[in-house]
């Protein structure tokens, strides 16, 4: 029994121009806190899909999907933006930060959906981005930061409603390897400090930073193999 | 709630000064709309109250006997010129033959000038007898006095003044017992009139003179136009017109078949006829002006449109970050309310200024209750026009909107 997510026959189907598509086709997964798992595949094989679905972004055509005891499937559009604002970090791989707000903005803006007040956020905001080590750049728009930099403040934006799962699909695509080995520098910490993380990579030395990796092919999971012993953290 | 509020706004603020030309662009549409509603009810209610303030010289227990109808009728324009003129004497029969004449005087009236000394106004002025003034509540001596029934009488060559008459001709002496001239007659004023300001804004009650009906008739005789006027003793305006009408057929000799020859006027006609005329400008106005609205209103809509196209993948990203379809609406709307919002008070002080600027020649300044009218105005066309492309932004998918280029 998971104590975090359980999908159980998760499929996800498209039909597009008649012919179907299925990006998922029969997931089976369980999850626990503070697990710290890649997924990769080829191109096309559902990494995105099931990271979606996971963050509750998106709907199974058919299957059980439980986070935390609730039933996903079968939830409407307010209770899943509710699940996504107070239990999921995402991170992109595009960054996807607000252009004309700064950093401290940006990654208030998940805390103002949670309706916090403003001291309250700002605190929380600032504790967030001086966990990545961006204390210095807090009043900084994206377009005066580094890649890497820009992925650090999404990261601090995905953490800072302490959710219960981190999710980052090719969070390094867009990064020299210097970066992308810093933004997975921080990923590590966090996974240390207690925090579960789902990451998707194309890289197998991405992939060996977690603990467990998935291989999707096709819509379906072809190995699910723990890689390190988990280590628990005691906080 | 509120601090949702307050990101709602800086983002839409955000959004319209960060596309100033656009948000300039369409916002005319919306200035302009808010400008003539406000210009135009602005100019109808300074009209209203001048009209108001004009018709107190028309007291409505007057009634003033003429040739014609103030406001047209439906009469031939040769017959109304054979209409036999009114004559001085229907004053004393009025007074003799009607039950509700409280006080009744002729009005024959003329234009010319008056000169005194190197000066001289272009005025007009009116022959009639001392009851005048019981006749009209507005008309009031402020300075000496009004002329007697002997003068009235005698012909004496005597003078009340309206105050632009004063003014133009004595500008710094003081005008009782001096003399000035019409033609070659010279007059000695005796008092000068209460000032009364503009009728309707657009000619002087001041500019007038006021001398004995008998020396009007003997100096300037048939000359000029001649009327009757009554001021009746009843609330009962109608019974005591319909009487008065009696008693003037049977003056002029009418045969119960033949038509009037003669009009009674009365503040109450040119209240119907203001009150059409007003209508015709407000309803033509309100035609044009709901017309530029909806314009208007398009525009922001459309680029409500372009906006939620625009940022597309901001949306995707706010879904994500755990934004509710009711919080993105309402971030949209609220932009589209701001810009109407902006818009409206910006035409509000166009008009403002502008009726500022009327306000030199025609009264004219802005109630107040209208502003507010025009604000809310502003808002709900903004509510109108961003809630479709709100509810789109709303109802948009986040996969799909993150995935949008
Ligand atoms: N909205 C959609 N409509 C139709 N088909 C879709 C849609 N989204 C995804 N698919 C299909 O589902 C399959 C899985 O897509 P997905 O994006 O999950 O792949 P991926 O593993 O993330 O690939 P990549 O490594 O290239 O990112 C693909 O065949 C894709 O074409
Ligand atoms: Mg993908």
């Amino acid at each position: 029994m998971a104590d975090l997510i359980s999908l159980k026959e998760i499929k996800r189907h498209y039909d597009v121009g008649g012919e179907l598509v299925r990006a998922l086709d029969g997931i089976d997964l369980t999850i626990n806190h503070n697990e710290y798992i890649s997924i990769m595949g080829p191109s096309g094989s559902g990494k995105s899909t099931l990271m979606n679905m996971i963050g509750c972004l998106d709907t199974p055509t058919e299957g059980v999907y439980e986070f935390e005891g609730e039933l996903v499937h079968e939830m409407d559009d307010n209770q899943l933006a509710s699940i996504r604002n107070r239990k999921i970090g995402f991170v992109f791989q595009t960054f996807n930060l607000l252009p004309k707000a700064t950093a401290l903005r940006n990654v208030e803006v998940p805390l103002i959906y949670a309706n916090m007040a403003k001291n309250d956020r700002i605190e929380k905001a600032k504790k967030a981005l001086i966990a990545v080590g961006l204390e210095e750049r807090m009043h900084h728009k994206p377009n005066e930061l580094s890649g890497g930099q820009r992925q650090r403040v999404a990261i601090a934006r995905a953490l800072v409603n302490d959710p219960s799962i981190i999710l980052a699909d090719e969070p390094t695509g867009n990064l020299d390897s210097k970066s992308g080995i810093e933004i997975m520098k921080i990923l590590d910490k966090l996974h240390h400090a207690g925090n579960t993380i789902i990451l998707v990579t194309h890289e197998e030395y991405i992939a060996e930073h977690a603990d467990r990796t998935i291989n999707l092919f096709d819509g379906k999971i072809k190995e699910d193999r723990q890689t390190k012993k988990r280590k628990r953290v005691v906080t | 709630m509120i601090s949702l509020f307050w990101e709602n706004l800086r983002i839409s603020l955000g959004s319209i000064f960060g596309n100033k030309s656009r948000s300039i662009l369409t916002a005319l549409g919306i200035v302009i709309g808010v400008l003539s509603v406000t210009l135009m009810g602005t100019l109808i209610s300074g009209l209203d109250r001048t009209f108001e303030k004009s018709m107190s010289f028309l007291a409505r227990d007057v009634l003033i006997i003429s040739r014609m109808d103030w406001f047209g009728g439906d009469m031939d324009w040769w017959e109304l010129r054979n209409r036999p003129r009114i004559k001085e004497d229907y004053v004393e029969q009025l007074r003799e033959k009607s039950q509700f004449v409280a006080a009744v005087a002729p009005m024959a009236e003329r234009g010319g000038s008056i000169i005194r000394g190197d000066k001289r106004i272009d005025t007009r002025f009116f022959g009639t007898t001392p009851e005048y003034m019981a006749t009209n509540e507005s008309a009031d001596v402020i300075t000496g006095r009004y002329f007697t029934d002997g003068e009235n009488r005698s012909g004496a060559r005597v003078m009340v003044i309206g105050g632009d008459v004063a003014d133009a001709l004595f500008p710094d002496e003081d005008p009782i017992d001096k003399y000035v001239k019409i033609g070659s007659h010279k007059f000695r004023v005796v008092g000068i009139l209460k000032k009364q300001g503009k009728f309707m804004g657009m000619f002087s009650l001041d500019n007038q003179a006021v001398l004995p009906f008998g020396t009007y008739q003997r100096l300037f005789s048939r000359r000029g136009w001649m009327n009757v006027r009554v001021k009746v003793n009843t609330d009962n305006y109608d019974e005591a017109k319909e009487e008065i009408y009696g008693v003037m057929r049977q003056l002029r000799g009418l045969k119960p078949l033949e038509k009037d020859d003669f009009a009674i006027n009365q503040s109450a006609t040119m209240e119907a006829q203001y009150k059409a005329i007003k209508l015709a400008i407000g309803g033509t106005g309100l035609f044009i002006t709901a017309l530029s609205l909806i314009v208007g209103g398009i525009g922001i809509m459309n680029i409500m449109f372009v906006s939620v196209k625009e940022r597309t993948k901001e949306i995707g990203v706010r879904k994500a970050l755990g934004a509710t379809q009711s919080m993105i609406l309402g971030q949209f709307l609220m932009e589209a309310v701001l810009i109407c919002l902006i818009a409206g008070l910006v035409g509000m002080g166009l008009a403002g200024g502008l009726s500022l600027l009327i306000n030199q020649f025609f009264p004219s300044s802005m109630p107040v209750g209208l502003a507010i009218g025009s604000i809310i105005l502003s808002v709900v066309i903004g509510i109108v026009s961003g809630l479709v492309p709100s509810y789109q932004a709303a109802r948009l998918d986040p996969i799909d909107a993150l995935r949008y280029e």
